[in-house]
């Protein structure tokens, strides 16, 4: 690919993030607008705002490079990544939004009435942000070699750049409008030049090279447990993560944040209809990428295989585009979350914390990408979701839905989760793909209920310690707010 | 230049916000909420358990009819619909349908507990 139209096609994603960035600015003056946008932004851009910071590297490259190597079993990740969504509606949305918390930490340490717990979480959400990071920045890394030819890093470190100067200038307020604008973008980018291929292909009428059943790497299937495993860790890990719980803070009231779920549900849907498109095509009429060994740069590469030419190259550029919308996006609605916890527990509240904090959550996974090499993106997030599902969820549900919950129990199950599914990660790393046996690679299937059962065991061991202030925290998180306290 | 940290006005929301908890912390108050709590609970699970009986239902549908998977429709594989697009509408029914209750339930709570 011309390394000139890449390049371009990055400096304009980068261009148009900073200036809605700044646009945003203008309108982002108070410490609430900082950190939740004072709740005041509408249901669809709001929804589009999830839709935006959620696509992230794994659904715009890593689904249909998954899919270009293990056909319909791979199907799982963009059902889970979906229905995800459907568990958070369900068993968090609402409540979550009457908690009127800011922060995963600010919840837990409301209901349970304790700092510890307050710490503890703080440490855990940092931690899967961070894990988070990691695999945007190795998505950008993939892009700036594949595409450019210069070296890996600049991928990454212009990701960091581009974020730590949208966040610090604008806070919340303005990355609604990013991200929301990066829906679009990503949206647009998967579908103009697939829709462009598959007319091309039935237009001419290219004979398919392969079946799509056909095995393209030789690689064994993905037995049911592993299936099943991933499909616990999607649809658990989704209501934990952090970037996506900061967003529902700013809908008014707990209705409108279950109406913004439900417009998200259909972004998602209609988004992963694409990467779909682009495995079965990829499958169907180019097998070969799947064999060069970098399967994740398969949407990359697509438009120029099968079209070539100046408009190959100019899909190509509008598929970057959306790429680096993906890691802006995803990076920078991680990077507001944990801001948002740091300066409140480590560096004090207030908007000069908050930059210093925006700047330490992008710059140590930066750290962290630079010094390891990329694993497929799908799988390294799909680990990062069977983390949140092992350790946030438990205590979101039970904090929820349960009256007797104590702090000792949530400390216990968090670090029981934790220390499990860390420990698969950690081992799995070390052991190599090739020789990790299925329970350890895909954890989640008995770490999650593991940590359910030890959080439910050591509450009911110390009943004594449920919080006095529980029948009012929990008449708050499921009674509907006046018509007046929202001015509605 | 001076710096000033900023904050955001006070709003009536939350003297409201208070009274509201307050009013329902009474015997009666909390006898609705409980049964408020358990209606969505009991709605949650009822969604979620429908929609994965439907998902699990899905790829046991393909393996049971042999040549289902292989069947295309307009050259697309059969499994490669069920999966990558057949369950999206699904999803989006469950929700929609949870959404609508979950409302009722909050309206007829706000009956029982007298609320403007």
């Amino acid at each position: 690919m011309n390394p000139g139209v890449a390049a371009a096609a990055l400096a304009v994603v980068s261009v148009a993030t900073a200036v809605i960035g700044f646009y945003g600015l203008r309108i982002s003056r108070t410490t609430g607008d900082f950190f939740v946008a004072s709740r005041t932004v509408r249901p669809w851009w709001n929804a589009s705002a999830i839709g935006g910071e959620y696509l992230s590297a794994a659904s715009f490259l890593g689904v249909a490079g998954l899919l270009l190597l293990s056909g319909t079993d791979a199907l799982w990740f963009p059902v889970g990544y979906t229905a995800g969504y459907l568990m958070l509606l369900l068993f968090v949305a609402a409540p979550l939004r009457r908690s009127g918390a800011y922060t995963i930490p600010d919840f837990t340490e409301a209901r349970l009435d304790s700092r510890a717990v307050r710490k503890v979480t703080s440490l855990v959400v940092v931690l899967v942000g961070w894990l988070y990071i990691v695999p945007q920045l190795h998505g950008a890394a993939l892009t700036i070699r594949i595409t450019t030819g210069l070296p890996s890093w600049v991928g990454s470190v212009a990701v960091v750049v581009v974020v730590c100067l949208t966040v610090v200038a604008g806070g919340m307020r303005s990355i609604t409008f990013v991200q929301a604008f990066q829906y679009w973008l990503k949206l647009t980018a998967l579908a103009v030049p697939i829709l462009f291929i598959v007319f091309m292909l039935a237009g001419t009428g290219t004979p398919a090279l392969a079946a799509p059943a056909e095995n393209p790497t030789g690689l064994a299937p993905a037995g049911w447990y592993t299936n099943v495993s991933l499909l616990v860790a999607l649809l658990f890990g989704t209501l934990g993560l952090p970037h996506v719980l900061v967003r529902f803070y700013t809908n008014p009231d707990g209705q409108s944040a279950r109406r913004t779920t439900l417009i998200v549900l259909g972004l998602l849907s209609v988004f992963y209809l694409f990467p779909t498109a682009y495995g079965l095509v990829g499958r169907m009429f180019a097998p070969d990428l799947a064999r060069s060994g970098q399967p994740d740069a398969m949407v990359l590469l697509l438009p120029r295989e099968l079209i070539g030419g100046p408009a190959g190259d100019l899909l190509s550029a509008l598929v970057v585009a959306g790429a680096f919308a993906a890691f802006l996006s995803t990076t920078s609605g991680l990077v507001v979350s944990l801001a948002g916890v740091i300066s409140q527990d480590v560096l004090g509240a207030g908007v000069g914390g908050f930059r210093l904090a925006a700047v330490v959550s992008a710059v140590v996974p930066l750290g962290f990408a630079l010094m390891t090499g990329s694993l497929a993106l799908a799988g390294s997030v799909g680990l990062v979701f069977a983390f949140t599902a092992s350790t946030v969820c438990p205590v979101l549900l039970l904090g929820i839905w349960w009256r007797g919950l104590t702090d000792t129990g949530a400390i216990a199950g968090m670090v029981t989760g934790g220390v499990l599914c860390g420990g698969a990660m950690i081992a799995g790393s070390l052991a190599g793909a090739a020789s990790t046996p299925a329970w350890l690679a895909q954890p989640a299937a008995w770490s999650v209920p593991t940590a359910f059962a030890v959080m439910v065991l050591v509450s009911r061991a110390t009943a004594g310690r449920v919080p006095k202030t529980l029948v009012r925290v929990m008449t708050r998180l499921h009674t509907p707010e006046r018509p007046l306290a929202t001015g509605r | 230049m001076t710096r000033v940290r900023v904050t955001a006005p006070a709003t009536a929301a939350h003297p409201v916000t208070e009274s509201r908890e307050a009013a329902q912390e009474s015997d009666v108050g909390q006898v609705f909420v409980r049964s408020l709590i358990r209606s969505q609970l009991r709605l949650a699970l009822v969604v979620a358990g429908g929609f994965l009986v439907i998902l699990g239902a899905f790829p046991l549908l393909l393996a049971a009819v042999p040549g289902l998977a292989e069947t295309t429709i307009a050259g697309i594989p059969f499994d490669w619909i069920l999966l990558g697009v057949g369950i999206y509408p699904v999803i989006g029914l469950s929700a929609w349908l949870y959404t609508r209750t979950a409302a009722r339930n909050e309206a007829r709570y706000r009956d029982l507990a007298g609320d403007p």
